[in-house]
């Protein structure tokens, strides 16, 4: 199957319809925890793999930035679903969800240091090894940082993708989570990170709230987001990015907007 | 590397000695922050409070929002009040996943008989069909089965769940 090209939308059961009908469509995402690999694929997907549809299984559970080894069951899952679905590739944060047996419930950021770098490494490995496909790191929106760091945020995702040859998936959304929240200047981040390396995009809305910006997934894509995909694509235009959403759906001619605001500001062709 | 601006304002700390992270153990320190954010653990040292403050309650908002996939009617029936009904029983208590989250949310609202006619309406289909203890991840029923919440009545045989009674409006 192609990898992934244009601009794509996140599949979610509650906007199946929605998705199905858009014409131009080339991939969509899959919350990999969502897809069981030996049952039936859910009725939409089925239909879109059967038009020549890319999916690719986001992984969010896999807790590669763990201390402790990523658990075998988990990779065998992902790895199951890449098959089950024909992926040419999967997707995972660079980020722990769990720790001493507790789970945190969403993805929590690593000290950017040395030891994390280390952990972060061997897990990739780990679960390398036994994908089909190859695995795309996405580095996530937090809205606190470790008192320790040692490196910054540029050289912390260089150090793991030269270490374990993964892609990368950018969230420009997060990008402006973090910089908003934690400093830093989101074009410099830019400018330093191995942008060549770019499987696809993730784009998402947010908003404020008691003082940070939150990477809600339920609000619409706000300005300074777009302007930072133009950004990117000045500097290197992305094969595809993906409109991430997440819940409080809107009207569907409000996602078809959005989706052609990606659309007008990458470069790539119109899907709705 | 692409782009070729070296001159990005990082902020730089100088490594201890040795490589070590000063405190070292990620593994403790991950299970420090996650006790800190879900379990009512102290703050870990060093770390700013605000920002781990809104950390934990972002972690609730999405814990909400994901049971609330779980258990649609559950939400709906405590309605503009879910985030803070759910919030306020989460707190504290780390998730064993959303459907169990749910189901024991459910389980307390009727024992404090404030669980709403469409959420016992769902707990009885869901008691009727599943068992569940509690403690470990819930079973499907094989044997026909009659469940009871907040006044509703639901059925299970050979699978299929039929609610006999709505729970009083």
């Amino acid at each position: 199957m192609t990898g992934p090209s244009g601009v794509g939308i996140g599949w979610r059961p509650e906007i199946a319809g929605f998705v199905a009908g858009l014409p131009g469509l080339r991939f969509v995402e899959v919350v990999a925890e969502s897809v069981a690999p030996a049952g039936p694929l859910p009725d939409g997907l089925a239909e879109l793999r059967g038009r020549g549809v890319t999916v690719v299984p986001h992984g969010v559970k896999l807790s590669l930035g763990g201390a402790e080894p990523v658990d075998p069951a988990r990779v065998a899952h992902l790895a199951g679903v890449a098959a089950a679905l024909d992926a040419p590739l999967v997707s995972e944060h660079i980020a722990f969800v769990r720790a001493g047996g507790v789970e945190a419930g969403h993805l929590l950021p690593l000290p950017r240091s040395r030891e994390a770098v280390a952990a972060v490494v061997a897990n990739v490995r780990r679960t390398q090894a036994e994908l089909p496909v190859p695995l795309a790191l996405e580095p996530i929106a937090a809205l606190f940082d470790w008192p320790d760091d040692e490196l910054d945020e540029a050289d912390f995702l260089t150090e793991i993708l030269d270490a374990t040859g993964a892609l990368l998936l950018l969230d420009v959304a997060n990008v402006h989570a973090n910089a908003c929240n934690r400093g830093g200047d989101p074009t410099a981040l830019l400018d330093r990170l191995p942008l060549d390396r770019i499987a696809y995009v993730h784009v998402a809305g947010g908003a404020e709230h008691g003082g940070f910006y939150h990477d809600t997934h339920t609000d619409p894509v706000p300005a300074e987001v777009l302007d930072l995909v133009r950004e990117l694509c000045d500097r290197r235009p992305p094969p595809a990015l993906l409109l991430e959403r997440d819940g409080h759906y809107p009207p569907a001619a409000e996602l078809r907007g959005e989706l052609d605001a990606l659309a007008a500001a990458s470069g790539h062709p119109v899907v709705t | 590397m692409s782009g070729g601006n070296p001159a990005t304002p990082g902020r730089r700390r100088v490594p201890a000695p040795g490589g070590e992270v000063s405190g070292g153990n990620l593994a403790a320190r991950q299970a420090q922050l996650v006790a800190a954010l879900v379990a009512g653990g102290p703050l870990p040292p060093g770390f700013a409070a605000a920002p781990v403050e809104a950390a934990r309650r972002a972690l609730l908002r999405k814990r909400a929002g994901d049971v609330a996939r779980h258990w649609p009617l559950l939400a709906a029936g405590v309605g503009d009040a879910w985030p803070a009904t759910f919030a306020g029983w989460a707190a504290g208590r780390p998730t064993n996943g959303s459907l169990r989250d749910g189901w024991d949310l459910a389980r307390e609202l009727r024992d404090r008989g404030t669980l709403p006619p469409l959420g016992a309406e769902e707990l009885a289909a869901r008691e009727a069909a599943t068992r569940y203890d509690g403690r470990t991840a819930p079973r499907p029923r094989r044997l026909p089965a009659v469940a009871r919440a907040g006044g509703a009545v639901a059925a299970q045989l050979a699978g299929r769940v039929r609610l006999l009674r709505p729970a009083p409006r």
